[in-house]
């Protein structure tokens, strides 16, 4: 049996807008499993960003419960939510979000220094990391504005995982990046799920999804099902076939 | 024009916070600038208007005249005398004496007239202010009145060594004679107690002298060429005197302090909003590069861009110094107050136009001149750039704190990162605290030298002080000296009379005569070479030295009791009672000139030694050999409370103005950072720092500036205090201040100025609160 990391129980958030009320996510039952590659799927305005905050602790949901083991983090305060953010999540966002007055090396350590006391440990995983996503040193002492899309997305992969979090958080990773750089993105979060990282990604592009081996489709704030593709194996044909039928059925 | 008014508007709008700390700032530098305005314009001014009001003199002089002979020979001069406008002899009666005031002993030289003569004079009259039924008694100047002395109590006045009691029949006021300060202080007598003290012999019969001269400004030279010329006429003469300039400066002195004080106040505060106001043109023209850009593109030129801006602050500027000037006219009753205790001269408020449109221009001058200059790099912003490139905060050719090599904690380090990322708000907080710094190091050297310990103040302002004065006829000085070197109380005795002496070809100075100036307590009293030590030697004041281009080892001629001798000039001296024109002789030195007529000795007495039980006991026994005791103590403390209660209320009120300061200055630059770095502090939040982290970050990183400079203000503050306040006071003709500097208090201030800007930031800081990470990930 595979081991719960996170789950949900009627998670419901609304929001107003405009002086009526929007609810973006209706009641959803969810379980989110160690060393998975979750992906989760939807229109725009289905809902999965709001999802992937309340998740990730960025977010507090309207109701429902979100557990993370024995801890019930939708009852956290904010800076009870901040401790749980770096404790046990990482998160490659959309837009980089790297600090433009922080060296590359620095944008990470700032992150594991929070956690993690021991600085010299530190640095050595940094400095992996950085080999694994083919970050060199002279671009580990530049500054975010000097250098590449791809090398500030894989940076942000680097500050992700340099607490070795329980679940890495990915929102449309690929999405600010242009064609090859998002494949080099998307590889190495692969990478890295195959070295038993949990993953979970929010995406609406086809070619990213297929890296998860478990889709989720949200619409209009409902879980609509879910399409298990197994283990992702380059060039798959079957895969996308798979996967293109799950979201047809669903109306995609 | 109304295009410019949309963006001025917009501009507001954006920064209604910031607009709102400007104001405030703007506000307080309006209020103490026409605050100082307003005194030094037309407070002295109203002198004048009393002056002419009264029809008051240029110069009193009052001369012992047992059978109205001087009298005679004064009307015969005077009405001679083309300098003389217009003069008034009366006759009198004058004598020194002392009245309990403000808690303390007030001793002056007294010329007791009649009522009805004293009010009627053609020159120099009294306007009585506050009468009663009481129809025997005593008019007191007005400003003596106070909660003890009232009109229809009792008042004890020692006159010489001799005690009557009076009830207080009301308050008079008088422009040349109404204050202590004066020199000679009139008190009103009614027909009988006047007759009564007459008869009592208590006081020798005078004549007051009050002249109106054509030429105001001749007013010191005409005092001692009359005094000169009745010296020589009638010698050993008592006289005493005083002119327009000296009273002027005696009643004005609080005044002239309380002045230059918001004089400097308000400058500095000026230019801290200055410095705030440019730092937020130079935050804006930043952050708002690619809107600026955008403006350029749809073709607004330079010129508008910054002219918005100019119209934007000087519209702020000028409300805010309307405001203020308001606002000044809400406190100048209370400092009225204060300067009436002093002045005794009634100032009525009314609105003075001049220093509101001098204000006006001031502000509006300087805020459009630092608008302008902050303002002008909107010229090099080309359109392309900005819109391509917008924002440009960082310098990337160093990282200053890098996390793997530091080993301060990462709370502290990413301060520091933070503080050497914003230099321009590190200048500006490093030129607040440095001023706010020397204004603690002021407050502080005021409040050990003017408030917990008067002495160091008054020792600048009246020069020797001592616990007794007794004036002794000279064939008793022997016996005198002996009994008080016998006397256990007696700590120290020694010869302190002052005479008045002409320099040749100069003016009259005050000669003060001392046996042996190393005994005398104030050893400051000559700031440059030495006291004079041997006959032939002389120290004179160094206003006068200057006012003549005389030098230390100069030899002068001084003229006293028809005789001429040359003196060499051993030092100078900061003595302000006379104008400055004064000088210290030895004994020996001015018996070259001629003997002593009476012999005033200051004495130290021991502690705890009761001062007026010690005066008893020697007019007893010295029964008839004693002119006159003086209980210094209590006449410098009733005189020091004044100034006491000046300077409690000047430090307490720039200590709230620099709170205020500082609290508003780190509001505007919290905010402008919040602003700035509201994504920076998203990305943090979304990587697990708390609230509470990023606030302490953010107060942590306006410390190094904070702390720097206010040792660095608080150093060169110690340092140069003594120089800043000689520059300060020299109109005073204090040109040497040695005020002791409490390093300790001042450390502690320090400490807690940086402790108080630290919670500032702390609080301020706290909108960190309301910055969420989900408001950077949906784009907020």
């Amino acid at each position: 049996m595979r081991e719960v990391l996170l789950k949900t129980e009627k998670l419901s958030k609304s929001f107003s807008n405009g002086g009526t009320m929007q609810h973006v996510l209706k009641n959803i039952d969810l379980q989110l499993y160690q060393g998975d590659f979750t992906v989760i799927m939807g229109a725009s305005g289905a809902g999965k960003s709001t999802l992937l905050y309340a998740l990730s602790g960025m977010d507090t949901p309207t109701l429902g419960a979100i557990t993370f083991g024995e801890q019930t983090i939708s009852e956290l305060n904010p800076d009870g939510l901040a401790v749980f953010r770096r404790d046990h999540c990482g998160f490659v966002f959309q837009q980089i979000y790297l600090i433009d007055t922080m060296s590359v090396m620095d944008n990470v350590l700032c992150a594991g220094l929070l956690v993690n006391k021991n600085k010299n440990a530190l640095i050595d995983r940094a400095k992996e990391l950085f080999r694994a996503v083919d970050i060199s040193e002279e671009t580990q002492k530049k500054f975010p504005t000097q250098i590449s899309g791809g090398e500030a997305q894989r940076v942000g992969i680097v500050r992700a995982l340099i607490n070795s979090p329980e679940i890495l958080f990915a929102d449309e990773p690929t999405g600010a990046l242009n064609s090859q750089t998002g494949l080099d993105v998307l590889d190495t979060l692969t990478k890295f799920n195959e070295q038993g990282q949990s993953v979970v990604m929010v995406t609406h592009d086809m070619r990213s999804a297929r890296r998860g081996n478990r889709i989720l489709y949200l619409k209009d704030g409902v879980m609509l099902g879910e399409c298990n593709l197994g283990k992702y194996v380059h060039g798959d044909a079957k895969r996308h076939e798979k996967l293109s039928a799950f979201l047809k059925d669903r109306g995609w | 024009m109304r295009k410019l008014f949309l963006i001025v508007c917009s501009n507001i709008r954006k920064a209604k916070g910031q607009t709102a700390a400007i104001v405030v700032l703007i506000l307080f530098a309006a209020m103490l600038l026409n605050l100082w305005l307003m005194l030094s314009m037309d407070y002295k001014a109203n002198f004048d208007r009393y002056h002419e009001k009264l029809n008051a003199e240029h110069v009193t002089v009052t001369v012992d005249d047992h059978d109205g002979s001087i009298k005679e020979d004064l009307s015969e001069k005077l009405e001679k005398d083309k300098d003389v406008a217009e003069y008034c002899l009366d006759s009198c009666m004058h004598m020194t004496g002392t009245f309990p005031y403000n808690d303390g002993d007030l001793s002056s030289w007294f010329v007791f007239m009649k009522k009805q003569q004293a009010i009627h004079r053609s020159v120099g009259k009294a306007e009585i202010v506050e009468d009663s039924d009481d129809t025997s008694g005593v008019y007191l100047p007005m400003l003596y009145k106070t909660d003890e002395i009232q009109a229809g109590s009792p008042i004890e006045i020692s006159i010489g060594s001799h005690t009557v009691t009076y009830t207080v029949c009301g308050f008079f006021n008088s422009v040349m004679t109404g204050s202590h300060n004066c020199g000679l202080m009139e008190l009103i007598l009614t027909e009988d107690k006047y007759d009564e003290l007459e008869a009592l012999g208590y006081a020798p019969n005078a004549t007051l002298c009050s002249i109106r001269l054509w030429d105001k400004s001749e007013n010191v030279t005409y005092e001692a060429a009359l005094k000169s010329v009745v010296s020589e006429r009638f010698p050993n003469v008592v006289m005493i005197s005083n002119s327009y300039n000296m009273v002027l400066q005696a009643r004005y002195i609080s005044q002239s302090i309380c002045s230059a004080i918001m004089s400097v106040m308000a400058l500095l505060v000026l230019l801290i909003a200055l410095i705030v106001i440019a730092s937020n043109i130079i935050n804006y023209i930043q952050v708002n590069m690619k809107n600026l850009g955008a403006l350029k593109a749809v073709g607004y030129t330079s010129r508008q861009l910054i002219c918005s801006l100019l119209l934007q602050f000087l519209g702020v500027t000028l409300l805010a110094a309307l405001l203020g000037a308001g606002l000044s006219y809400c406190f100048l009753p209370s400092v009225n107050t204060m300067m009436i205790s002093q002045t005794g001269i009634p100032y009525a408020i009314h609105f003075l136009p001049l220093p509101l449109v001098l204000s006006l221009f001031i502000l509006g001058g300087t805020v459009a001149l630092s608008v302008w200059l902050a303002a002008r790099r909107i010229k090099k912003i080309e359109p392309i750039v900005a819109l391509r490139f917008g924002l440009q905060t960082h310098n990337f050719t160093c990282n200053h704190v890098p996390l793997d090599q530091t080993k301060a904690p990462l709370n502290a380090a990413l301060a520091l990162k933070t503080t050497f990322s914003g230099v321009k708000h590190n200048i500006t907080v490093c030129i607040t605290m440095l001023i706010l710094s020397l204004v603690i190091v002021f407050c502080g050297v005021m409040t050990a030298n003017m408030i917990v310990d008067t002495t160091p103040f008054i020792n600048l302002i009246v020069g020797e002080t001592a616990d007794s004065c007794v004036s002794v006829k000279p064939n008793m000085e022997e016996e005198f000296l002996r009994k008080m070197n016998d006397d256990g109380r007696v700590e120290k005795v020694y010869l302190q009379t002052s005479i008045n002496v002409t320099h040749s070809g100069g003016a009259e100075l005050l000669a003060t005569l001392c046996d042996d100036f190393s005994r005398v307590n104030n050893q400051s009293i000559v700031y440059k070479g030495r006291f004079p030590k041997y006959d032939n030697e002389i120290a004179i004041g160094a206003r006068y030295a200057k006012e003549k281009g005389l030098t230390v080892g100069e030899e002068i001629e001084i003229t006293a009791n028809g005789k001429t001798e040359n003196y060499l000039i051993s030092g100078f001296t900061q003595i302000t009672n006379y104008l400055g024109r004064d000088c210290l002789l030895t004994r020996s030195g001015y018996e070259r000139l001629g003997t002593l007529s009476d012999a005033n000795y200051y004495i130290n007495l021991t502690q705890g030694t009761d001062i007026d039980a010690f005066h008893e006991e020697v007019e007893e026994e010295f029964s008839g050999s004693i002119n006159a005791t003086v209980n210094i103590r209590s006449t410098v403390e009733s005189s020091a409370s004044i100034y006491v209660s000046l300077m409690t209320m000047i430090v307490l009120v720039i200590l709230g103005l620099s709170v205020v300061i500082i609290a508003f200055v780190l509001y505007l630059l919290v905010r402008t950072m919040l602003n700035n770095k509201k994504r920076d502090y998203g990305i943090l939040k979304s990587l697990g720092f708390t609230t509470r982290q990023l606030i302490l970050q953010t107060s942590l990183s306006f410390m190094p500036a904070i702390i720097i400079s206010a040792a660095v203000g608080l150093t060169i503050g110690c340092i140069s205090i003594n120089k800043l306040l000689s520059l300060f006071f020299c109109t005073l003709g204090i040109l040497k201040c040695t005020f002791e500097v409490p390093v300790g208090f001042i450390t502690a201030a320090g400490i807690c100025l940086v402790l108080l800007a630290f919670a500032i930031a702390c609080l301020l800081s706290l909108k960190i609160k309301r910055i969420t990470p989900k408001a950077l990930l949906s784009g907020e």
